[in-house]
Order: C-alpha cells, then structure tokens, then sequence
C-alpha cells in the first residue's frame, strides 16, 4: 500500500545529489564553460568519412558505381574508409508521398532513412569480397574493430534522430538528412574533413546542369556561403551552420565521382573539388 | 501523385516520378512546395506526461510514492504516456565526461542510461496497475497499450546520441529529456504536454537561488522566446522546437510534490504555469 504524505512545499524531501561541478544546476543555461576547462579528446582523427551520393551516384547505377568502388578498395588497406550513403530518388518519393498525407517531419525522417539503409546495404554486397561491412548506427563504437580487421564499414548516411526530426519550418522535408548525418560523424570522430562524392565537380556559382555559364568555386567560407543567401546549396543548409561551430570537422570536400581519379586524390588529402571550410 | 508511380531515365541517373523528381531537397522553394496549414494529427487524445529526473527522482521515496500512487489513479480515467529525466546521475556523467574531453556526441551518447534506470524504478512502481516501459522507437506498439488501458513508459532522451549537433555555446548536448518527449508528443499529434517537476511552475528567474523570483502562471510561446528567463526550469531547445511544431498547443509545468496537482493538470485546469501557443504564433 502505498502511502500518501502530502508535504507542503517548504519541507519538500531533500534531494540526494551526487558531488559533481555540475551537481544542482538545471543543465539548461549555455554558460557553463566558464566553470571547467574542457579540452576535447579527437577520438579516431585519422578515419576518412566519406558519402556516396544516392541521387547523383547511386541512381545513376553500375556505370557511375563501379569506378568509384575499385578506387575504394584500392585505398581501403592505406586509409581507414567509413563510407556512408546517400538516399536518392526513392526517399524523394517517400517525402512527396508523405507530404501528400501532411505526415509530419518526424515519419518523413523515419521514413526517408529505409532508403539509404537500403543503399548501404547495396554497397555491402558489392564490396563484401573486400570487408564491405554493413553496421548499424548501434554499431558506431565497433569501428576500431572494423578499422583492425582491414574492413570497410558502411552504414546509412542518414543520423538516428527518425521520429525525434524537428518539424521544419515552411515545409516537412526533414532538415537532417544525410549530409548532416556524415558530417555529424566526422565530427564525433575528430576527423577534419569529412567528403562528399557526387556527380559535379563541388560548388558552382549557379546550378551548373542548369546553367551553362555557372563557374566552379574552388574553396568558400561556411559565412561567406551562407552570406550569399543562395535559394540552392550543394549541400544541407543546417550543414553548413553546423560547420561553423564544429570543434573538429571544419572542412567539407565535395568531389566528382564521374571523374577517375578524384575520390583518390581526395583520400590523399588534395583539394580536390570544391572545400567549403569554417572560416576562423 | 495522383498517376501511377512511373520510372524517368535519360539524363543518366535513374528517377521515380514524383512532385520532388530531380528537385534538390536543399532548394528553399522545393521545401515550401511541402508546406501547409494542417498536418495529420496520429494520435491527438493523448497526453504526454514528463516526470522530472532532478526534481522529482532524485527526492526519492517520499517524493515518489505519492506521485505514483496518483499515477495509478490517473492512468484509470486519461490517455497518457510518461517519459522520465535522468536527474543528478546525468549531471555527474556530464560532469565526469567533460572532465575527460569526450566529444559533444559521445556526452551525448551516454546520458540517455541514467534515465533509462529512472524509467525501470518508475515501472517497478507501477508495474501492477498495467505500467510498461516501451522501447526506444516502438510508437506503433502505443495503440495496443492505450486501448488496453495501460501506461506506457517512454525513453525521453532522443536517439542524437553520437551525432548531437555542435551546441551553439558550450560543450554541453542540448537535445535533452524534456525536447526528447517534446518532439514524441509532437511526432504523434499530441496537443498537450504536462511536466511535473519540484516547483509550483516557470518563474522568471531561479527560485531556488532568488528570492525576488516570479511565478508566471500564464504566458504565451511567443511572450516567452521575446522574454526568456535566464535559467529555464525546462530545457532551451523546447521552446525552439516548438516554434516550428504544428500541433503542441499548450505546456503546462505542474508542482508533483503538491498532491493532487498532476490529477488537476490532466482535468483540464490551470495549476502552476501554463505557456500556450497561439495559432500560428512565433
């Protein structure tokens, strides 16, 4: 039986807290850095984060797919590869399904994240022969594992939020898709710059498969670019924000996988493409 | 979208038509095209109740049992879903792991275990008045255990875990307990959300280390993002959040360790603070 003692407020049961620099503190003021030195440890510098674009690689198919991956396998014993994947235009179907239905932001993250999964797991039976390794993002802390056995870990390039998406604002397309999901990734992992590998050379003053005329941009500033106020960016727009306040992944590469030769160029650390960095 | 689904090749990629075909996701002007006023409401009826981890939790016994006994109450006579803070175990793994350097990510991915203790204690409590922690992301089990009257117990830490984006000050994650249950209610419909916490509401400053502070016992969201308190009772990114959010109408911030508040709160009256938002406010 459970018994009921209404106490009144000024004797309200003690809290039991643990001694801590934080102990009693509601966690929900930004200024607490002030109170502590926090020197952050980069957990796995060295890893290359990379994405597979779904749209402009993936559906595309084999004659797009295949060069990049022999590239891949070639590198895979010089540079520890986590490769992650890209939707494409299944999860476009999905977020137009879904808004049809005015679903909410949340399912159409959930939603959009079986067609990445689906992708990576193309990916893992095309390089199986080579230690393609499918992983779950539950798997994230096997990594090492992964790295020792010679494997190439692939997983979705989407992040685990799902039905935790914020709703977006003037639309339901989630805003973390998976750009942000491998860029959030490197970041965890300390890496500096995380690749994108698409099907253009990286960043163009317009779009170039629309605009002839539109010119290459070799190297931008995250401020710079979003300064710009573009209608259309190359990559996720909450990327870029993010970039700017990145403790460790503070450059963003995008390559031209229809080209031979830059996904390697790239993993050798040359500024291939076009790199959008955090400007200091 | 009306036609039959219908494969488009040609410009070497492979398409499926749709109103976003080819469309860049990023381009402001294909976002707007997904927009509108209503959005389908999943499971609107129900109401989603948040038991402080700090507040509540770490007072043990005495705060607790009596709490749980008017859950069991309760549960009898509303559709309801319970989500739990982790309290002073999350403050000291934080503090802990901001000692060692670990990531903004790896915090995160840490913190959501200490509440998930919290959520077992609580159905330990209420197990045999039909209580049942439900796992991290099984929404579609929540109608079978509505409908047969029990109360489900959600995690409330959302699965950000590595990939917490960067904080916009500090190292700390933002996307804590109270967003974490924030977005499950919104995600599903819901147009209230109660938080039972150890205060009698929000006031304007921290009560517990202000005297002069205020009880705001009714405001609006968009009064309060002009206007926001230093130190929330309630995470930030709640309140962000919910600027965008299409459903959640009213939050209402209840006293547990009053008697009888909660029950009060789940009948429709005004205890401690009420925030509404306004249709199309913020």
């Amino acid at each position: 039986m459970l018994k009921s003692v209404p106490p009144a407020p000024h004797e309200a049961p003690a809290r039991r807290v643990i001694e801590s620099t934080l102990a009693g503190t509601p966690l929900t003021s930004g200024a607490y850095e002030t109170q502590f030195t926090y020197d952050p440890v980069a957990l796995m510098p060295d890893v290359k984060v990379l994405k597979m674009g779904g749209q402009s690689i993936m559906d595309r198919g084999r004659a797009a797919l295949f060069p990049i991956l022999d590239e891949l396998v070639a590198a895979k014993d010089k540079h520890k590869l986590l490769l992650c994947c890209g939707g494409g235009t299944r999860a476009r179907h999905i977020y137009a399904v879904a808004s049809e239905l005015e679903l909410p932001t949340g399912l159409l993250a959930a939603l959009g994240g079986y067609v990445p999964r689906q992708n990576a797991r193309m990916l893992q039976m095309l390089l199986a022969n080579h230690g393609g390794l499918f992983m779950l993002h539950d798997d994230f802390e096997k990594l090492p594992l992964y790295f020792r056995l010679g494997c190439i870990p692939i997983m979705t390039g989407m992040p685990p939020f799902g039905y935790w998406e914020k709703p977006t604002e003037g639309g339901r397309i989630p805003a973390h898709r998976t750009d942000a999901g491998v860029f959030l990734s490197a970041e965890v992992l300390g890496a500096k710059r995380a690749i994108f590998i698409k099907d253009e050379d990286g960043l163009f003053t317009d779009d170039p498969k629309k605009n002839p005329s539109a010119t290459h941009i070799p190297k931008i500033g995250a401020r710079e670019l979003l300064q710009r106020d573009l209608g259309d960016l190359v990559l996720e727009r909450i990327v870029i924000e993010y970039l700017q306040r990145a403790r460790f992944c503070h450059e963003l590469q995008i390559v031209n996988g229809m080209k031979r030769g830059q996904v390697t160029a790239a993993l050798e650390g040359e500024d291939v493409g076009s790199i959008i960095y955090k400007d200091t | 979208m009306s036609k039959p689904a219908r494969i488009v090749t040609g410009d070497g990629r492979t398409h499926i038509a749709s109103n976003l075909m080819r469309e860049s996701l990023v381009d402001r002007r294909v976002v707007k095209k997904t927009d509108s006023d209503q959005e389908f409401a999943i499971m609107p009826d129900v109401t989603l109740v948040g038991l402080g981890g700090h507040s509540i939790f770490d007072r043990g016994k005495e705060a607790l049992l009596p709490l749980a006994a008017e859950l069991a109450d309760v549960m009898t006579k509303h559709k309801m879903v319970i989500g739990v803070g982790g309290g002073t175990r999350v403050r000291h793994t934080i503090s802990i792991a901001l000692d060692l350097g670990l990531p903004t990510g790896g915090i995160a991915q840490l913190v959501g275990a200490m509440e998930e203790a919290n959520a077992v204690f609580l159905n330990a409590l209420l197990a045999k008045h039909g209580s049942i922690v439900m796992q991290r992301e099984h929404f579609w089990e929540l109608p079978l255990y509505l409908t047969s009257g029990m109360l489900p117990i959600v995690i409330s830490t959302p699965p950000y875990h590595f990939w917490e984006p960067p904080p916009e000050d500090g190292p700390l994650p933002t996307h804590g307990s109270d967003f974490g249950l924030f977005i499950h209610a919104e995600v599903l419909g819901m147009q209230r959300i109660i938080f039972v916490k150890d205060e009698d509401g929000l006031y304007t400053r921290d009560p517990k280390k202000h005297a002069d502070a205020k009880l705001i016992r009714r405001t609006t969201l968009a009064a309060l993002l002009a206007d926001m308190p230093e130190e929330t009772i309630v995470d930030r990114q709640l309140f962000t959040a919910w600027r965008t959010a299409r459903h959640i109408r009213e939050v209402q911030i209840v006293n547990g360790l009053e008697r009888g508040q909660l029950a009060r709160a789940l009948a429709g009256e005004d205890v401690g603070t009420v925030i509404v938002k306004e249709a199309r406010d913020a």
